[in-house]
């Protein structure tokens, strides 16, 4: 065990399937000598830069992950960083046709790639859009988003051993926030497609990731203060969706709230309500409940941002609404 | 070209307004991208154009393309502190995006590369409009991989659009180095698309101006779209606070002798258009200018956040 950060343990991940298995390798701007913006790859130049396993690439995102879509097609175990999530819309063609591959081969064609990007309002002031939704209506592509350093390493181990285009979100409030304990050499990883309880509870069940995991987390904590008991599911994949978690805990609490960073239009949450609606409805005591962003980009001004990101204080707000109706 | 005093010394108020931003957003904001060794570039390019033209300039240099286009540079500050008295009333940021309204076309979702078919758009609504206003695109070495850099260039010459490219090539983008980040010559790319390639020294005034306003006239005139390609290195860090531990300490220096407005100062003063003491004058004036208009806008209102109205992502129906 050591005591990593969001950003540490991911590298180390990373690091430890390179030693692994020759056919990964890292590509993107600016991750090698440099380390990459915000030290997104920092160390892994010095252990495989001469190998030829760490990647400088000119600023053509559409052709690098396109690249490593080809890469992956022959057998190659691609780690692509696509540096923000903002530049999403630049590869959306490469994740469409690296989604359908696996299908419309009739089941010979594989493509293991991860494409990691960061996001998220945070210490760095911009790039902080958050569209992974997007993929949610690509088939063939997961996404996964950690919400801690520990399921960090362990979702990105699996990420890269995983046969499909992946797409893993790192949370910039997330990335350098403290560090935890990870176990860089775990047996077991954790699995992709399965969620957590990351707090269990009786009263609500809240569904999160990445950083509304934070939030809900501490908003159970104020919660209970006052007698209510919160269920908190951290999704960690987006896709697939862990529908038998999620339904487990909304049939035992009977209630519903999800989260969502990005707004609350074509979000991805949005699954996790119908899922709900179409299959523990008899179970539901009260109304499913959505906390998103307003419908508009992410603004600029601090107070603007702080105010368009669901706090602490609007989860717990909402939760009481729906447990003592005023 | 000879010029006349007046234009010498707006091109030398441009720089210095450059140079005077890094130092007063800089100091302010450690992700400022800073401008120093490239206000040459950033004067010759912005200098003179209409508020009619078009401009998507590059990021580095968009709040003094702004600023010679005719915006406010007290309202640009409110921009940059995201007070609600900016022109993008707090929602978006002045240091990457331009007001609109005086014809930038800045960063909106932060790819670098779009911006340049947006230009191209403006190049063809001037001509559909049998306007002879122009556009200018703007983009640094690195941005010039960017498959909508060549495309742009492409569509604008088979369109035959009134535009200019113009690369603001600081050899570097954060740490890629150009020999890391283009194959080939970005200045053969205009023959090899059909338009003509100029290169200049960018820490020149005079050189990127004069190749400006021949690229200019070509494209009000019909003559369809030019590549610049100013040559100069980005002294500064990628970001204000860059720590810079990917670059030869030395060779930053060398570059740093080559001061682009340094130099101009000189020539001013030897060929007696100005004294280095009226020079100094103003450099003091700009000073003030800038560091006041921070200032002011510092005390600006903040926007407020009930404003979160998602009514107003879209625009009114025409009456
Ligand atoms: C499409 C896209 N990829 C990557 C980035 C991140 N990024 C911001 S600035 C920069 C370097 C740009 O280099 P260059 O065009 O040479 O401009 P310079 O910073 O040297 O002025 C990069 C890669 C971005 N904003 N957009």
């Amino acid at each position: 065990m050591s005591r990593m950060t969001f950003q540490q343990a991911v590298v180390a991940a990373i690091h430890r399937e390179m030693v692994r298995d020759r056919n990964v390798f890292v590509m993107g701007e600016d991750i090698g000598k440099f380390g990459g913006p915000l030290r997104s790859n920092a160390g892994l130049w010095d252990a495989f830069g001469a190998e030829g396993r760490v990647i400088d690439v000119p600023i053509s995102e559409s052709t690098f992950v396109g690249a490593g879509v080809g890469a992956a097609m022959q057998g190659k175990r691609p780690v692509v960083d696509l540096m923000f999530l903002e530049f999403l819309a630049l590869v959306m063609q490469q994740f469409l046709d690296a989604g359908a591959m696996h299908y419309y081969s009739g089941g010979s064609q594989s493509v293991p790639l991860v494409v990691r990007a960061k996001f998220g309002v945070g210490p760095f002031h911009g790039h902080a859009y958050d569209h992974h939704s997007w993929l949610a209506n690509m088939p063939g592509v997961k996404i996964v988003a950690p919400s801690n350093p520990a399921d960090a390493h362990g979702l990105m181990v699996s990420a890269i051993r995983d046969n499909n285009p992946v797409l893993f979100l790192e949370h910039m409030a997330l990335y350098h926030a403290g560090k935890a304990e990870v176990d860089p050499e775990a047996g077991e990883v954790v699995p992709l497609g399965k969620a957590a309880v990351a707090r269990t509870g009786s009263d609500v069940t809240l569904v999160a990731s990445g950083l509304m995991v934070k939030r809900a987390l501490a908003a159970a904590t104020t919660l209970q203060e006052s007698g209510f008991s919160v269920e908190v599911v951290d999704l960690r994949t987006i896709s697939p969706l862990d529908e038998a978690t999620i339904l487990a805990s909304v049939r035992k609490t009977g209630r519903l709230v999800v989260l969502s960073e990005a707004i609350g239009r074509g979000s991805s949450v949005n699954d996790v309500i119908a899922l709900a609606a179409d299959r523990a409805f008899t179970a539901l005591k009260a109304p499913i409940r959505k906390i998103a962003a307003p419908d508009i980009p992410t603004p600029f001004a601090r107070e603007l941002e702080k105010e368009y990101l669901p706090s602490e204080d609007l989860i717990v707000q909402t939760v009481r609404n729906l447990l003592h109706p005023a | 070209m000879s010029r006349s005093n007046r234009t010498l010394l707006e091109l030398y108020e441009l720089m210095m307004l450059t140079r005077t931003l890094d130092e007063v957003l800089g100091k302010h904001d450690g992700h400022w991208h800073g401008l120093e060794g490239e206000e040459a570039m950033i004067a010759g390019i912005y200098h003179g154009l209409r508020k009619s033209d078009v401009v998507a300039p590059h990021y580095r240099g968009a709040v003094s393309a702004a600023l010679a286009k005719g915006a406010d540079l007290r309202t640009i500050m409110a921009g940059c502190l995201g007070r609600s008295t900016s022109y993008h009333a707090g929602r978006h940021r002045s240091d990457i995006c331009g007001p609109p309204e005086y014809g930038l076309i800045g960063l909106y979702a932060g790819s670098l590369g779009p911006p340049l078919g947006y230009a191209a758009g403006g190049a063809l609504a001037s001509k559909l409009d049998r306007r002879d206003d122009v556009a200018v695109g703007v983009f640094g070495d690195g941005t010039s991989s960017r498959g909508d850099c060549h495309e742009a260039m492409n569509m604008a010459a088979v369109l035959n659009l009134p535009m200019v490219f113009v690369c603001q090539n600081n050899q570097i983008a954060i740490s890629t180095e150009l020999k890391a980040g283009v194959g080939g010559r970005i200045v053969d790319r205009g023959p090899a698309t059909g338009m003509p390639g100029v290169r200049v020294d960018g820490n020149d005034v005079l050189a990127v101006k004069d190749a400006m306003d021949e690229a200019v006239a070509r494209a009000r005139t019909g003559g369809g779209p030019t590549l610049i390609e100013c040559q100069s290195y980005r002294v500064a860090g990628h970001f204000y606070s860059d720590a810079e531990d990917y670059r030869d300490p030395h060779e930053i220096e060398r570059w740093r002798e080559k001061d682009p407005v340094t130099r101009f100062r000189r020539l001013l003063v030897e060929q007696g258009v100005e004294t280095a003491d009226l020079l100094a004058r103003t450099d003091a004036r700009i000073g003030k200018d800038v560091q006041g208009a921070f200032d002011a806008a510092l005390q600006d209102p903040v926007p407020d956040p009930r404003g979160l109205d998602p009514g107003s992502v879209y625009a009114e129906a025409a009456p």
